[in-house]
């Protein structure tokens, strides 16, 4: 066999791989519905607890990069599931914290301490779509962590594809009316999901007036004491061109994370 | 749990656990524009240090360096009577001053959660009015036109809080005998208004008697709870203070004779205020408010032979707020004050019912670096008020400027018309180290 026979051999046995990967992924495919992979994602094991450190990086169109390092905890109390953020720097920032009780069948209950009050304010769960402390994340972006808002969504799959190397689902998610609409900020979300650990790995949205909003990539995907974590998360925010990037480390779900985290006491005193 | 901390950033290895070195340096001008002057060219230097130590113990020390070119908000040495000595600024000239802002030690033992020390303690729900935030007493050299936090003066005090099933109660003990810091009758910010300070007819002379300060350690500490509790989705406290409050009721005496002279002795009095909060959210609103009830309140009346100058009645007093964040990065906010005094008598130089409304409209832009707002702040018994637009850049990470104007209107007999012809414009800039 010639060099350039061997080659084209390897290029039809590869093609031919590459068929019968995709032509399986279809089979699945059509077992499953777009409402289906959402659940898939929600049901991925994120670990009843964790501890991490959070950096995010926001940069604005002439490249001006803003830092602020936090300090995140999350636990879930059966359905229900319980954030605190702490602010660790810069200075102007430093003690600010924010804490929020996500139930599964009521509006979240969410507070925010301001250093500069030494007050808890109590803020309004329906304000999910706006802007989290100067990032391009909104409060329900934050709150569901890579998970998906089933129940804000009509779903439905919409193909499938190869991203980064990973066999994705492309789902298409409508809000179920324009009032949920107006409180997420999002008239339409394409989710990437991955077809074998079914964790999103890009998500694009689109404005409730139908122009093109964010993408959100989610890189650096590996697993944390057996649970697939994605370590960095990348925003490009297409109407303002400013930029968030989060990034993860010291991610820990397995010593457990105390209830005392959770209060707000915990919110004034800080770490 | 320390996660930057000055000693590792420095490779130092602290024997006392992970030392955390912060400050903040701050400049700002302030210039009258009704007088044409300057009002302040001040800057701030707020150092904190925080030592974590094993078992979860954390010491806390704030100081403050403060220097004003202008001297006009204390001219000269103010002479700090309602302050208890080891609770004073060292000041340094007519222009600087150093004080010690808080200087506590936290701890757990058992479940409770134990703060020594100076410190400030923040009650109530309110913004920019104060009921239940009383606890600490308030520094008035410019009125309430600097942010409480600041202005709020720290007391040495036992701070305990421990939970009761899903509650929390926490006891305080207060033994620092330091009250509202006033303005001297020579600074820019000194009270005219005959609500707070006693009309002298023109040709009388005016005796002012030394403070009668209460000093006695445990007699004259102040005391109280706050059982803190979320249920339903509500933010529930109960309040409950024995103090002092932190205004000198100012007792008069005429004595009569060919050269008339008013006596007038100032004297700290006793309190008992018992109160709630409450907060939820409804949708885009948030609702909250605050209810007290105060015994034994004095207030100034229109006679000097009317028991003294000052009468006593009981105040229940109330804030309703409520938020409203519909629309993207906009904040909108309208509370709703009113104080009844409970024996009022015709005499008395404040009304029965006092009412004040304040708003703030916030919006936020540029991915939050850009702050724009406007307080308004109206007293409808004296149809005065404060109006204060600001608008704040975050240049760099630790980096803030702002600007901003604070308008005064209204008669000068009332609270904010007093103060008429202190409008100024004020610029700043923040330095996060």
């Amino acid at each position: 066999m010639t060099f350039k026979q061997n080659l084209f051999s390897q290029f039809f046995l590869i093609s031919v791989s590459s068929l019968m990967l995709v032509n399986t992924a279809v089979a699945e495919t059509n077992q499953l519905s777009g409402l289906e992979i959402a659940q898939q994602v929600n049901a991925r094991d994120e670990g009843a607890s964790v501890s991490r450190n959070l950096t995010m990086e926001m940069i604005d169109r002439r490249g001006k990069k803003r830092v602020r390092e936090t300090r995140g905890f999350r636990k879930y109390y059966g359905e229900e599931k319980r954030t605190m953020i702490f602010y660790l720097k810069p200075n102007n920032v430093r003690k600010t914290a924010f804490l929020t009780y996500d139930y599964p069948q009521a509006d979240d209950d969410q507070w925010l301490y301001l250093p500069a009050m030494r007050k808890v304010r109590r803020i309004s769960s329906s304000d999910r779509g706006d802007y989290f402390l100067g990032t391009d994340f909104t409060y329900e972006d934050i709150k569901k962590e890579g998970k998906v808002g089933i129940e804000d969504y009509t779903w439905k799959m919409i193909g499938e594809e190869i991203i980064d190397g990973h066999h994705s689902y492309i789902v298409e998610a409508i809000p179920i009316n324009d009032k949920v609409a107006r409180e997420l900020g999002y008239g339409k979300v394409i989710y990437h999901i991955d077809s074998n650990i079914w964790m999103v790995r890009q998500t694009k949205s689109w404005d409730v007036r139908g122009n093109e909003l964010k993408t959100i990539n989610f890189h650096d995907i590996r697993q944390v004491q057996d649970i697939w974590t994605a370590h960095m998360l990348e925003v490009n925010n297409h109407k303002t061109g400013h930029n968030t990037r989060f990034l993860f480390s010291d991610i820990d779900y397995a010593t457990g994370v105390a209830d005392e985290i959770f209060t707000q006491q915990a919110l004034r005193r800080g770490l | 749990m320390c996660f930057s901390t000055w000693a590792s950033e420095t490779g130092t290895e602290s024997t006392f656990g992970n030392i955390e070195y912060s400050a903040m340096l701050e400049t700002q001008w302030a210039y009258g524009v009704t007088k044409k002057s300057n009002q302040k060219f001040q800057f701030i230097y707020e150092p904190e240090i925080n030592i974590e130590l094993p078992n979860n113990q954390k010491f806390t020390m704030i100081g403050r360096l403060r220097g004003d070119i202008s001297d006009k908000l204390e001219p000269n040495n103010p002479s700090q009577t309602e302050i208890s000595p080891i609770s004073r600024r060292l000041l340094m000239g007519d222009h600087a001053e150093l004080a010690l802002r808080e200087f506590y030690y936290e701890a757990t033992v058992g479940e409770t959660y134990l703060t020594l020390g100076k410190q400030q303690i923040v009650w109530g729900q309110a913004d920019g009015l104060k009921l239940l935030d009383v606890v600490n007493p308030q520094d008035f050299r410019e009125f309430i036109l600097d942010n409480f936090t600041r202005s709020r003066i720290p007391l040495w005090t036992v701070n305990t809080e421990i939970p009761i099933h899903d509650a929390v109660l926490q006891l305080i003990w207060i033994p620092d005998q330091t009250y509202h810091a006033l303005p001297e009758s020579n600074s820019l910010y000194a009270f005219t208004s005959p609500r707070l300070v006693p009309d002298v007819p023109p040709g009388i002379n005016v005796n002012l008697h030394p403070v009668n300060k209460p000093n006695r350690f445990f007699a004259d500490a102040d005391y109280g709870a706050r059982l803190m509790h979320f249920v339903g989705g509500w933010d529930l406290t109960l309040n409950y203070l024995y103090h002092y409050n932190d205004n000198p009721v100012l007792f008069r005496s005429l004595i009569s004779g060919p050269q008339p002279t008013i006596t007038i002795t100032p004297r700290y009095k006793r309190s008992h205020l018992i109160g709630g909060t409450f907060s939820n959210t409804f949708g885009d609103f948030v609702l909250r408010g605050e209810v007290g009830y105060s015994t034994d309140r004095y207030f100034l009346a229109e006679h000097i032979n009317d028991s003294g100058g000052v009468n006593k009645s009981d105040d229940f007093a109330y804030v309703f707020g409520l938020d409203w964040s519909g629309i993207e990065n906009t904040f909108l906010s309208m509370q709703l004050f009113q104080s009844h005094l409970i024996h009022h008598k015709a005499e008395f130089v404040r009304s029965k019912v006092d009412t004040t409304l304040t708003s703030l409209i916030r919006r936020n832009f540029i991915n939050d670096t850009v702050i724009a707002e406007v307080l308004w702040i109206h007293s409808t018994n004296d149809g005065d008020g404060l109006v204060r637009p600001k608008f704040s850049y975050e240049w760099q990470d630790n980096i803030k400027v702002w600007a901003g104007m604070d308008i005064f209107y209204g008669n000068q007999t009332g609270l904010f018309g007093q103060f008429s012809r202190n409008d100024r414009l004020i610029v700043g800039i923040e330095w996060g180290m």
